[in-house]
């Protein structure tokens, strides 16, 4: 059976996926994850999220993937030890020092690796294996063919059903603090790297902006140049995807308001249910209908989110805060 | 220094440089490049040898399983000449490298994402040899990366910092409005700009618009034990490479031996070259576009006017 997976940003979204039929979530521990910390769970909240997901039969990773300093990775064993101990089922990570030092650690927990590790080829997926990576999330760039060939790895593989499709790919892109970095560190003592989505999470999505291309410092080429960075919602291939046997699909977007999140897990919910009961018989179409209303909603809280993140990007470092 | 194909090879003056990178990284179509021209690789190889010059092969920084096969040929290509290493940006690569060409050196490049002192010795563990620390990583870090892991650290010193690596070339989408095809339209000198923000594009890649410059900080470098300094010069033309090399060469020379001065000459090179400023990128751990050092006032923080 394939694996819904979706976001908890708040004990609230905890509640509304499991309600809504999510067989995973994954929520961010405060101050570790590729997300700012408003979407983030303390240790008290990510341990109620696991009674609440434990209770119905949902499993509950930890997202911790960012790459922290150096400095930081003794703390972050430490608080590794909590979360186990609270009963975490998986932990998503970026950083392959991250990884080998968790698996040294914690050699039972299961080690899935973030699309922020940017796996892009067999190879990629056979290297992280063997460092102790169990299951691996495919870059959204990746096609279905070159998805398929996987499945002689043995990993799980993770496709993302429902995320932004950067300009860059994910997780090779420092594009945001170079404009933007404020050094903070939060009352745990952990640097926050404002700015930097491979260090602190936010990303100030400057890729977006209005740019104009100029040759050299004197001619202007083209006035608004647009990087092309579309959202895509998977629909017509789910079907194939169950077919191939991706083992979990995914949905993103902690920063989305509660009842978007709750919409779309049960929409994709529903999806499943209804092609595994019957692959013959299913038709897509009333899906496309459904989804259309459920994209319009998410993309204007998208855009709602870039223009306030533009606005942030430029302030004075200093000088603002969350 | 890299440097992407055979004509950019030929014309450029490799005298002031001790090691080449031949290739370019970001795209499979960029004109003539030596990870798809075999022959010119073997004659770049040893061009370079006959320049003086140790010479490395640089390879794909995303690449995609449909890339493996070119990629397995140039470092066949590249070990039969007998190249000094071969830089890897993807783990996949690396993992290509060890089990099949177990005799090549690797050098761990910038986008293979090494931020930790974990991730920096799990690499040599895979046989990495020479590591560039993420760009993101504060001098610091850098300094106890160094300290911790004993592994020699390739740094950036000079020239656009790596920002970005896309699929797809937008700059394809102009070829009919500009009048200009692939491969001409990405080394047309491209800059991506919004109020005071500049970013240098080559259509997959994205630079940094200003030149990190750590001119000012060579002899906390040398004196910090790094040994390994890279000018990025891989999308400038070869009077850049020459003069911006010998500025440097002449600088290391001075950070080696006695009081290190700065001479006003090299001042007047870098910032004839400089498009659009300076900066030092993400070294003293703020934004990668501001330029923090003493120099500041003769540099200036702002973005070159446009005239």
């Amino acid at each position: 059976m394939i694996e819904l997976l979706v976001p908890a940003g708040s004990i609230e979204m905890v509640k509304a996926a499991v309600d809504n039929g999510a067989n995973a979530l994954y929520v961010g521990p405060k101050g570790w994850s590729r997300r700012r910390d408003a979407y983030e769970l303390t240790d008290e909240a990510l341990r109620e999220a696991v009674r609440i997901a434990h209770a119905r039969g949902a499993k509950v990773r930890a997202a911790v993937n960012t790459h922290p300093a150096s400095s930081e990775l003794s703390t972050l064993l430490k608080r590794m030890e909590v979360w186990v101990g609270d009963g975490i089922d998986g932990v998503i990570l970026s950083d392959v020092g991250v990884m080998a030092a968790v698996h040294r650690a914690f050699p039972l927990i299961t080690i899935h690796a973030s699309i922020g590790a940017n796996i892009l080829n067999d190879e990629d997926i056979r290297w992280y294996r063997e460092i102790g990576v169990s299951q691996v999330v495919a870059d959204t760039k990746l096609s279905l063919k070159e998805l398929r060939v996987r499945r002689e790895i043995e990993v799980g593989v993770e496709v993302l059903i429902h995320a932004n499709n950067c300009y860059t790919y994910l997780g090779k892109c420092w594009m945001s603090p170079y404009h933007r970095l404020e050094r903070s560190q939060d009352e745990t003592g952990k640097d926050q790297f404002k700015g930097s989505p491979n260090r602190g999470g936010l990303d100030y999505r400057v890729c977006l902006e209005a740019w104009s291309l100029w040759r050299g410092n004197q001619d202007l080429w083209a006035d608004r140049v647009a990087l092309k960075n579309d959202a895509f919602f998977l629909l017509d291939d789910i079907p194939h995807l169950i077919d191939m046997g991706v083992r979990t699909l995914k949905v993103q977007g902690r920063e989305y308001a509660l009842d978007l999140i709750g919409r779309m897990v049960k929409f994709y919910r529903d999806l499943i249910d209804a092609y595994t009961a019957d692959p013959q018989a299913f038709d897509l179409h009333p899906w496309t209908v459904r989804l259309a209303e459920i994209q319009a909603q998410r993309d204007l809280e998208r855009a709602k989110g870039t223009l306030h993140l533009f606005e942030e990007a430029r302030q004075p470092v200093g000088t603002c805060c969350q | 220094m890299a440097i992407s194909n055979m004509k950019d090879l030929v014309a450029s003056d490799l005298s002031p440089y001790d090691a080449v990178y031949l290739g370019n990284l970001y795209c499979r179509d960029y004109e003539a490049n030596f990870l798809e021209k075999l022959d010119d690789l073997r004659a770049g190889i040893r061009h370079c040898r006959e320049a003086g010059c140790k010479v490395y092969l640089t390879t794909y920084a995303a690449p995609r399983n449909y890339f493996l096969p070119q990629i397995r040929k140039a470092i066949a290509v590249a070990a039969e000449e007998g190249v000094d290493a071969v830089e890897a940006h993807n783990l996949g690569v690396v993992r290509i490298l060890r089990n099949e060409f177990p005799a090549l050196s690797i050098h761990i490049g910038g986008f293979a994402n090494v931020y930790t002192d974990t991730g920096a010795l799990v690499l040599r563990d895979y046989g990495g040899t020479r590591v560039t620390p993420n760009y993101e990583l504060s001098l610091e870090e850098i300094e106890g990366m160094a300290h911790s892991t004993s592994l020699p650290l390739e740094i950036l010193v000079h020239g656009k910092m790596p920002l970005g690596i896309s699929d797809y070339c937008f700059l394809l989408e102009y070829e009919k409005a500009w009048g200009m095809q692939c491969p001409d339209l990405c080394q047309q000198d491209l800059f991506l700009r919004q109020g005071d923000w500049a970013m240098k594009s080559t259509g997959k890649g994205v630079l940094s618009g200003r030149d990190v410059c750590m001119l000012e900080y060579l002899p906390r470098l040398v004196a910090g034990g790094f040994r390994f300094f890279r000018i990025e010069a891989v999308s400038e033309d070869p009077a850049y490479r020459r003069d911006i090399g010998m500025v440097y060469r002449e600088a290391l020379e001075q950070a080696c031996s006695s009081a290190y001065e700065i001479r006003e000459a090299w001042w007047q090179k870098i910032q004839a070259h400089a498009k659009v400023g300076l900066c030092n990128g993400f070294y003293f751990g703020q934004s990668g576009q501001l330029y923090i050092g003493n120099q500041q006032s003769a540099v200036g923080n702002q973005l070159k006017v446009i005239s």
